[in-house]
């Protein structure tokens, strides 16, 4: 019976919910699909970035790129830029969606995962918000368009304390 | 979210055998470890999921023949097995189950036609090594996992006599396991995977002497999803059980080899709470001795829910 206590009381510990703890975004540098122009995140500092990492063949995040679109357009002004990062393993399948829905934020490729990997990608969607000083201030795993108004909100947070 | 859940079927459920020496009957146990939820999970995950299985244990075998059954007998195992998996960080992560088993024989040519016994089941703690696991980049995925049984499990259920081991809900028994599998991934959304296991279940001695054989599985089979709502799978089970022990002494009509088909299906409500239908169809069995009862067939529907 004492075993069995033990066992449970192991079960108890183990289960106990350990902090995710956000940090400095890892390196994301690359050139840009249709300009070829170099896009580094460390070129970002002053500006609030969202990295969406997505690919052709993922539905939500298909549905995200004209969302991220909207808010760029609407907070870009203010400080607010996304750079999006494609792993298609063909990059021809992601760019031939992007043909049909243009979005003016830069676009890298990484079938290879040079950049996914530091960042720690293993399902998508998956986006990040990084604040002016380069830190990661949130991690998402799920889109759906409600979402989009709290993100906005996030945003907006970061803009304010950003001016003050 | 493009990966389907279904692995936790690749392990094969607890068998607990009948001391007597009449015919017995094989695999009666509650699927304790077969609804363990093995998926791989990225840090600071968390899945719930519950599975409800009716497994029906009517055929009559003698080595790998079927027998006609003419004693009427009806024998039937109902459980509830609540399961959760948290990732401690992206390579390592810990499951865990508990259950609750119901187990009905009738027998219609017997003094004593009918016997029910339920109660908590046996419970099982695994932690788990996965030193790399699928992801857009990568199309292979490997873990580890050891554990233990806990004997959590009422095992003196009794009629008017102490119930046979087999109608016991739980072993009374601790057991280790150790469990190794390999997924592949077809493309990269990992939409079709192959997927392959093997573990073995080392069974301790419980307050009656009486020791359970081991068990070693393999599994192998394939996973696809149709799409993020739709998903099913098929694998093939190979399960060998070594003869029970009484004493030390082996008891005979215990223990073989079978061959299982383990089909499921995968519905998604949402990218966190999904539910899965499953069956398990004895192929082929040789199994020890001159009679043992095992497998007609089982079914099992599981819902689950994940968070972070």
């Amino acid at each position: 019976m004492v075993s069995v206590r033990y066992f449970l009381l192991t079960l108890i510990f183990c289960f106990s919910p350990l902090s995710a703890a956000d940090g400095t975004a890892p390196i994301l540098e690359g050139d840009d699909v249709f300009s070829g122009r170099a896009v580094r995140l460390s070129d970002y500092r002053d500006k609030v970035v969202l990295v969406d990492f997505w690919a052709s063949w993922c539905p939500p995040c298909l549905e995200s790129l004209p969302a991220w679109e909207a808010l760029r357009q609407e907070l870009g002004p203010r400080g607010f830029e996304v750079i999006a990062v494609n792993v298609d393993e063909n990059t021809s399948d992601g760019l031939d969606f992007l043909r049909e829905r243009r979005v003016r934020y830069p676009v890298l490729a990484d079938p290879e995962g040079r950049i996914g990997i530091p960042w720690g990608i293993r399902t998508l969607p998956r986006y990040f918000l990084v604040d002016t000083q380069g830190n990661i201030v949130s991690d998402h795993r799920r889109f759906r368009s409600r979402d989009v108004e709290g993100l906005r909100s996030e945003i907006l947070e970061l803009l304010h304390s950003k001016t003050h | 979210m493009k990966r389907l859940l279904l692995t936790a079927g690749l392990i094969q459920a607890l068998c607990v055998g009948e001391p007597v020496q009449a015919a017995t009957c094989s695999c009666a146990g509650a699927p304790v470890l077969i609804y363990l939820d093995t998926t791989a999970v990225e840090k600071g995950q968390f899945f719930l999921s519950y599975t409800a299985e009716d497994h029906q244990i009517n055929d009559l075998v003698s080595g790998s023949q079927d027998v006609p059954d003419e004693t009427g007998r009806d024998r039937s195992t109902f459980s509830h097995v609540l399961s959760a998996s948290y990732a401690l960080s992206d390579y390592w992560s810990i499951s865990a189950l508990t259950s609750y088993v119901e187990h009905e024989r009738k027998i219609g040519s017997s003094f004593f036609p009918k016997a029910r016994s339920s109660g908590m089941g046996d419970s099982v703690i695994l932690l788990r090594y996965t030193p790399f696991f699928i992801t857009p980049f990568r199309r292979h995925e490997l873990s580890f996992g050891a554990g233990v049984r806990a004997p959590t499990g009422e095992n003196e259920a009794a009629d008017f006599f102490i119930l046979s081991e087999d109608m016991q809900p739980g072993t009374g028994a601790w057991g280790g396991i150790a469990w190794a599998s390999y997924s592949y991934a077809f493309n990269q959304a990992a939409t079709v995977q192959f997927h392959a296991s093997a573990n073995y279940l080392h069974n301790g001695e419980n307050d009656r002497k009486y020791t359970l054989g081991r068990e070693y599985n393999l599994a192998s089979g394939f996973s696809h999803s149709l799409n993020s709502r739709f998903g099913y799978s098929a694998l093939l089970r190979y399960r060998q059980s070594d003869p029970d022990r009484r004493f030390g002494f082996e008891l005979p009509n215990t223990g073989g080899e079978w061959l299982d088909f383990v089909p499921a299906v995968r519905y998604s409500f949402t990218d966190r709470f999904s539910a899965a239908l499953s069956g398990r169809i004895p192929i082929w069995r040789d199994l020890n001795g001159a009679l043992q009862f095992t497998t007609s067939y089982s079914w099992a529907v599981s819902l689950r829910y994940g968070f972070r």
